[in-house]
């Protein structure tokens, strides 16, 4: 779904900040995921030298992403599998459905992937009259409860146990026993068995695509990945075209970093290279492969000043460690990938005119640059996407209005100072004892939070004050 | 133009002209250079030690043998222990075949609930306690997956200490169809962040480490 489908930003952030049990969720996986990532760094002294190596890795390759697909292309299409090429998502959506459709297949198991979700594959399935099955535990909730994920490695981490028994009693037959955690994953195990056998296609992301290979990666710890990737007849791979790594050692590299940034272990329970289609003589395995290679705005980051966020390796770090982000969760962003990460890259995939609010929802303290395991510069690429707003004409209003009135008067130093003067001598008369609690026109302010009661003088008349009592002292 | 050529054409357009590739590939290689300086080291000095003490970190179970013939009655120990029946599925590979399995029934297919799969690993890696297999004619990945217990054979002398090394060891051989790195039983933390094993994989990983797999 795009931005402008939906209620505005800040209505749908005030929704969320309403939400109680919303901000318990967010507040045990994201602090769960804090500390845990913190002791994974703790026990990796060779953190910042591996973080430094990954971050010459993605730019290697972005430099040379030509060369690599090409490479990865020609290896893929060696080991039996079909590559295909999508310039945009209406593009990638029609070529996995066609598969599907040539096919006839009427039951697909799908492996969690957010470029699916980012081109709408979901919806796409539906609209072709396939059944699909959401075989990752947190996208078989979210499927359950039809909604979108809200972060990207636990996309229902906004749910809370009883309403996830709840989810679980009216969709599994036999509904669960208890609803304990252990339980309900039983449940979802017994559930989702069937599925896995009788699927026609199953389709996957990639972590990575080993370009010296042409073997694409997954990363999981439930195994759900290889029992969609195993039994059915076709198995179809959608994945950004900056996946790519060189070789398999490069790809290790960046898991190091990956897994330890996302959840804090040191190797996720299952990493996967699928190359090509099962061989001759092969006891399993499909018996076509497809990957579909998806742009969608990727080569126009590439040329801009949003190149450097192509090195995102998707580990969700700067979500957990968002100040914003902790207080709102993954569906206000509104786009597919919520958060820093998303800010970023949502207007690339819906258009600033849609999603203009999210580079404003920040903060800029700079802690999803601190903890990104590739080093991107995230709170300047969101100041590009301000820069972008404005002088597009997207910041219109108050703000506008405001900051032209202030450049105005900066330009002239005795309007400012007059109007300096004046403005903290009138400030005075709303404060008590030392803060001001209400303020007409700045109720957005004062609503939440005091502000202090100026001291009455200008930091200049302050400063003159200051220097003609020590010249009277010398 | 299709839509491989606009890709291409725009990322040219980016990116400049492409540099011969022995520089590229030079460049490729030099960003792995020195690897110890940015990867962990090992839990221990010595490999299996090194391994045995990260698998068992991640929930792995796992138990001693001086050879292959012992094989059989490690797993009988195994299913006791576990209050399993005398059944496994047994992977097809000639080293687990030709052992003698007395008194527990195998067999080569796998039911959608199968209890136990015993299997060989290809390889073990010690910086993550890692176990790496390979598909094939004698390796259905299923084994690995549909099974409740996963009990994986590991000859010490196919321990590697880094993940590098595996990728080393395997690069001037075929690929196979899937490679795959198990490191401890499947998991999730999908539900409040709790961990529950046995997500839709084995909910138990068990090695059987061989010191002397010479009289396979």
């Amino acid at each position: 779904m795009s931005a402008a489908a939906q209620p505005g930003f800040k209505a749908r952030a005030a929704a969320e900040l309403s939400n109680a049990a919303l901000k318990v969720a967010i507040e045990r996986t994201t602090g769960n995921a804090e500390r845990k990532r913190a002791a994974a760094v703790a026990a990796f002294p060779e953190f910042d030298a591996a973080r430094e190596r990954g971050r010459a890795i993605k730019d290697h390759v972005i430099a040379h992403l030509d060369h690599y697909l090409e490479m990865f292309e020609r290896n893929a299409t060696a080991a039996g599998a079909k590559v295909h090429w999508a310039s945009d998502d209406a593009e990638a959506r029609a070529i996995v459905t066609r598969i599907c459709l040539d096919a006839d297949a009427r039951l697909v198991t799908r492996a969690k992937s957010m470029l699916g979700e980012e081109i709408g594959l979901p919806h796409a399935l539906a609209d072709a009259g396939i059944e699909r099955v959401e075989t990752d535990l947190a996208e078989h909730i979210i499927q359950l409860a039809g909604e979108r994920p809200s972060h990207i490695v636990w996309p229902a981490m906004h749910r809370t146990r009883e309403q996830v028994a709840d989810l679980f009693k009216a969709g599994h037959h036999p509904p669960p026993a208890a609803d304990d955690p252990g339980t309900m994953v039983q449940s979802a195990r017994r559930e989702l068995r069937a599925k896995f056998l009788g699927a026609d296609v199953g389709i996957s992301g990639a972590n990575f695509l080993v370009a010296d290979t042409g073997a694409t990666c997954t990363v999981t710890n439930e195994g759900n990945a290889e029992l969609t990737t195993t039994p059915p007849r076709i198995h179809i791979v959608t994945a950004g075209i900056e996946k790519i790594v060189p070789s398999t050692a490069h790809a290790f590299a960046l898991l190091r970093l990956l897994v330890r940034s996302a959840t804090g272990g040191e190797l996720t329970q299952y990493t996967t290279f699928h190359c090509g289609p099962k061989r001759p003589g092969d006891a399993d395995g499909p018996e076509e492969m497809h990957i579909v290679l998806v742009d969608n705005g990727r080569t126009r980051m590439l040329g801009d000043e949003f190149r450097e966020m192509l090195r995102c390796i998707r580990c969700g770090a700067c979500m957990n460690h968002c100040v914003v982000y902790r207080q709102i969760g993954g569906h206000a962003y509104g786009g597919t990938y919520p958060g820093p990460m998303g800010a970023v890259l949502t207007p690339v995939l819906d258009g600033l005119a849609a999603s203009r609010d999210l580079p404003h929802a920040c903060t800029m303290n700079g802690r999803c640059a601190e903890v990104c395991p590739v080093g991107i510069p995230i709170p300047t690429l969101l100041r590009a996407w301000r820069r972008r707003s404005w002088r597009a004409g997207l910041e219109n209003g108050v703000p506008r209005l405001a900051i032209g009135v202030w450049a105005m008067a900066a330009r002239r130093p005795r309007l400012y100072r007059l109007a300096s003067r004046v403005g903290v001598r009138a400030l005075r008369l709303f404060g008590r004892r030392g803060w001001i609690r209400s303020l007409p026109l700045a109720g957005g302010w004062t609503a939440y939070r005091d502000l202090p009661r100026p001291a009455g003088r200008t930091f200049m008349e302050q400063y003159r004050a200051n220097q003609a009592a020590k010249g009277a002292r010398r | 133009m299709n839509a491989r050529q606009r890709i291409l054409t725009a990322i040219r357009g980016s990116t400049g002209a492409q540099r011969p590739v022995a520089v590229i590939a030079a460049e490729a290689a030099a960003l792995l250079g020195r690897p110890e300086v940015a990867r962990p080291g090992l839990a221990a000095p010595e490999l299996r030690e090194a391994f045995a003490l990260k698998a068992a970190a991640v929930g792995t179970t796992i138990d001693h043998l001086d050879r292959m013939a012992e094989v059989p009655a490690a797993v009988r120990r195994y299913l006791d222990a576990q209050g399993l029946p005398a059944a496994v599925a047994l992977q097809p590979a000639a080293a687990l075949a030709g052992l003698d399995w007395g008194g527990i029934a195998t067999h080569p297919d796998i039911a959608p609930d199968e209890a136990v799969g015993v299997g060989l690993a290809e390889w073990g890696i010690a910086e993550g306690g890692s176990l790496v297999i390979h598909s094939g004619p004698d390796n259905p990945v299923l084994l690995a997956f549909l099974t409740l217990h996963h009990v994986l054979v590991l000859r010490e002398d196919r321990l590697l200490p880094h993940l590098e090394d595996y990728a080393l060891a395997v690069q001037d051989n075929p690929q196979p169809r899937n490679a795959i790195l198990i490191t401890g039983p499947s998991g999730t933390t999908d539900i409040e962040g709790s961990y529950v094993r046995g997500a839709h994989g084995p909910g138990f990983l068990h090695v059987i480490m061989v010191r002397d797999s010479s009289d396979l």
